[in-house]
């Protein structure tokens, strides 16, 4: 009983911060959002850095989306660049047949990968640990495989995508803007997951599977939903990706590397909790830009990144949100859980 | 009136017959003792009748309804819940999360309402306070005791409101003041009309708490009737020395 006048004096502090920590996120975004018109006044190139924040925005989406069943529910995924490759497929492929463009199939191409991960998650979601693992790394290379080899789709060379008609000022504009607002509504997405019931079931799946499914969780359904929600925001980020690239192979989307890529943000930013994607697609992308142009692309800048991952787990064994939350230290701008 | 029948349940784990033939009612309203020497089967009766295994051959009826093929959701969402015989609890998670996870979610629609609605943080808060730990209710659940993740294993059975209660050995382990809490937990629960099924070695407990014994060898139910009729019970008696003797 002696609780509530306690909370219900914090309830104002609460609130007030709240306030603020929305109006500087809300800041943020609408920074981003003027960001690239500066090179309609100024004479800067910023193609440059368009280029590279756009790449961040998709790993931000990709990121939070994995994170939706890899962090959320427990199970690692290392195929959910299938999801981006078919997207990117989709999108592509109606471009080219009909003339569509990519910004407007690929919210269908997001569907299309769902329904995919349905499939997929309906048979190999029955298993869990280290033989999910293997089972969406099969994954990829059975799509792999059959992309290799499918010749309408041009088969190992890929296909070539005509170039969006802009002058070469503004060509990343609706890319940028693209990815932006697809990171800006995966983030939300995840973070109202989170703090619904629906994320409350996932956690609790992580946690125990059996005691979840006593608990009144229908496990199974939760599971494959979240899979689900998962590979949509990651056939969106891979419809845009391939028009902007102007040509898709196989190779682009189903590299291992690609799929361990939202992994890795995930674990470094703090699997499971909703700012740990952000922050962890941010360092990865970041570090690895500065050794590229560091040492250029050689054998140096996957070391780097590789040891920088290596020496924050290290100090932050839960990622950088979980570990920070963990003891306390977490700035309440990334507090989002 | 029963509110659970099972009957002629058998449940093998490769070559070992772990529940043979197994036949017992839980009337509606009553405290039923499951008692048994080690390894006779009870546990997994436990995990027949929540769902958790599939019984190879026999009858579960609950409520009117046979669930010995539904899921453990879909039973626990008829009215059944139940706690470990080693607790499970979500390690990670807050006791009042652990408390919210119980809350029926309401089907489709409810999955995007907030975790945890404020009528079921007060209703937690108030179950955390009947079993005496409403404090620990933002505490990790890992940091909890032994005894405090046992007594937050009974509080959080009852957000969903369950008719019917199995819980396996709550005494197991538990100090006697924490023991009789729980025993006049379960009485008070009683009385507002829940009915339980016990799994529990304390005789102490079985014969001041239950008003229906039913016991447990082998796999198969070898005495049933009241816990006066048991304790004189020959058969009964030669299970549980026979089991000490070997
Ligand atoms: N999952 C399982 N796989 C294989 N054998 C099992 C499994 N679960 C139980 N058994 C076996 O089935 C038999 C009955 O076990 P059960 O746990 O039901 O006994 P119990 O009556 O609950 O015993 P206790 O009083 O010690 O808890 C035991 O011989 C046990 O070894
Ligand atoms: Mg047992």
């Amino acid at each position: 009983m002696t609780s509530v006048p306690v909370s219900a004096q914090e309830q104002p502090l609460v609130r007030s911060k709240l306030k603020s920590k929305h109006s500087i996120l809300g800041l943020i975004i609408l920074l981003l959002f003027l960001f690239p018109l500066t090179q309609l006044i100024t004479a800067n190139n910023l193609n440059y850095y368009l280029h590279l924040m756009l790449f961040i925005f998709m790993y931000i989406a990709m990121a939070s989306s994995w994170n939706i069943l890899g962090g959320y529910a427990g199970y690692i995924s290392l195929g959910h660049n299938v999801f981006f490759a078919v997207g990117g497929y989709f999108s592509s492929y109606l471009l080219l047949r009909d003339g569509y463009s990519p910004f407007f199939t690929a919210p269908i191409a997001g569907f299309v990968a769902m329904a995919l991960a349905f499939l997929v998650g309906f048979i190999t979601l029955r298993v869990r640990g280290p033989a999910f693992i293997i089972s969406t790394i099969a994954l990829v290379l059975v799509f792999r495989i059959r992309l290799d080899n499918w010749e309408r789709l041009g088969g190992a060379n890929g296909l070539k995508l005509p170039l969006i008609d802009l002058p070469v000022e503004q060509i990343k504009f609706p890319f940028y803007y693209g990815m932006l607002i697809l990171a800006i509504i995966t983030v939300y997405t995840s973070y109202r997951i989170r703090h619904s019931k629906f994320g409350l079931g996932l956690r609790a799946i992580s946690q125990n599977e059996t005691k979840a499914e006593a608990s009144g969780i229908p496990t199974s359904f939760y599971k494959i939903f979240a899979f689900a929600i998962s590979g949509y925001f990651v056939g969106v980020a891979g419809a845009m990706w391939g028009y902007y690239l102007t040509y898709i192979t196989p190779s682009i989307f189903l590299l291992i590397l690609v799929g361990a890529q939202m992994v890795l943000m995930c674990i470094l930013g703090g699997r499971g909790t909703v700012a740990g994607p952000v922050i962890g697609a941010i360092i990865m992308i970041g570090t690895n830009e500065f050794f590229l142009s560091e040492f250029g692309s050689s054998e140096l800048n996957i070391f780097g990144t590789g040891a920088i991952l290596a020496a924050v787990l290290l100090f932050f064994p839960e990622g950088i949100v979980g570990s920070l939350r963990k003891i306390g230290r977490l700035p309440a701008i990334l507090d989002w859980d | 009136m029963a509110l659970l029948e099972v009957h002629g349940l058998r449940k093998a784990f490769g070559g070992l017959q772990a529940v043979n033939g197994c036949t017992f009612n839980v009337e509606q309203g009553s405290i039923t003792a499951l008692i048994g020497p080690n390894g006779a089967g009870k546990t997994t009766v436990l995990n027949l009748i929540s769902g958790i295994l599939k019984p190879d051959k026999g009858r579960i009826v609950f409520d009117g309804h046979h669930i010995q093929r539904r899921p453990p959701h879909q039973i626990t969402h008829r009215g059944m819940n139940r706690t470990f015989q080693i607790s499970l609890n979500l390690e990670d998670m807050t006791v009042l999360e652990n408390m919210a996870v119980l809350s029926p979610v309401g089907g489709m629609r409810g999955l995007f309402r907030p975790d945890i609605s404020k009528a079921e943080r007060e209703r937690a808060l108030e179950l955390l306070a009947f079993v005496g730990i409403a404090h620990l209710a933002h505490e990790v659940t890992r940091n909890l005791s032994y005894g405090q993740k046992k007594l937050l294993d009974f509080a959080s059975l009852l957000m969903a409101d369950p008719k019917l209660i199995l819980l396996d050995e709550p005494a197991g382990g538990v100090n006697p003041a924490l023991l009789e809490k729980i025993i006049d937990r379960v009485r008070q629960l009683n009385d507002q009309g829940i009915t339980f099924l016990i799994v529990e070695h304390n005789m102490e407990m079985v014969m001041s708490t239950c008003n229906q014994v039913v016991v447990m060898a082998y796999g198969t139910v070898i005495a049933e009737g009241t816990p006066q009729s048991i304790q004189n019970n020959q058969t009964v008696l030669e299970a549980y020395l026979g089991k000490v003797a070997s």
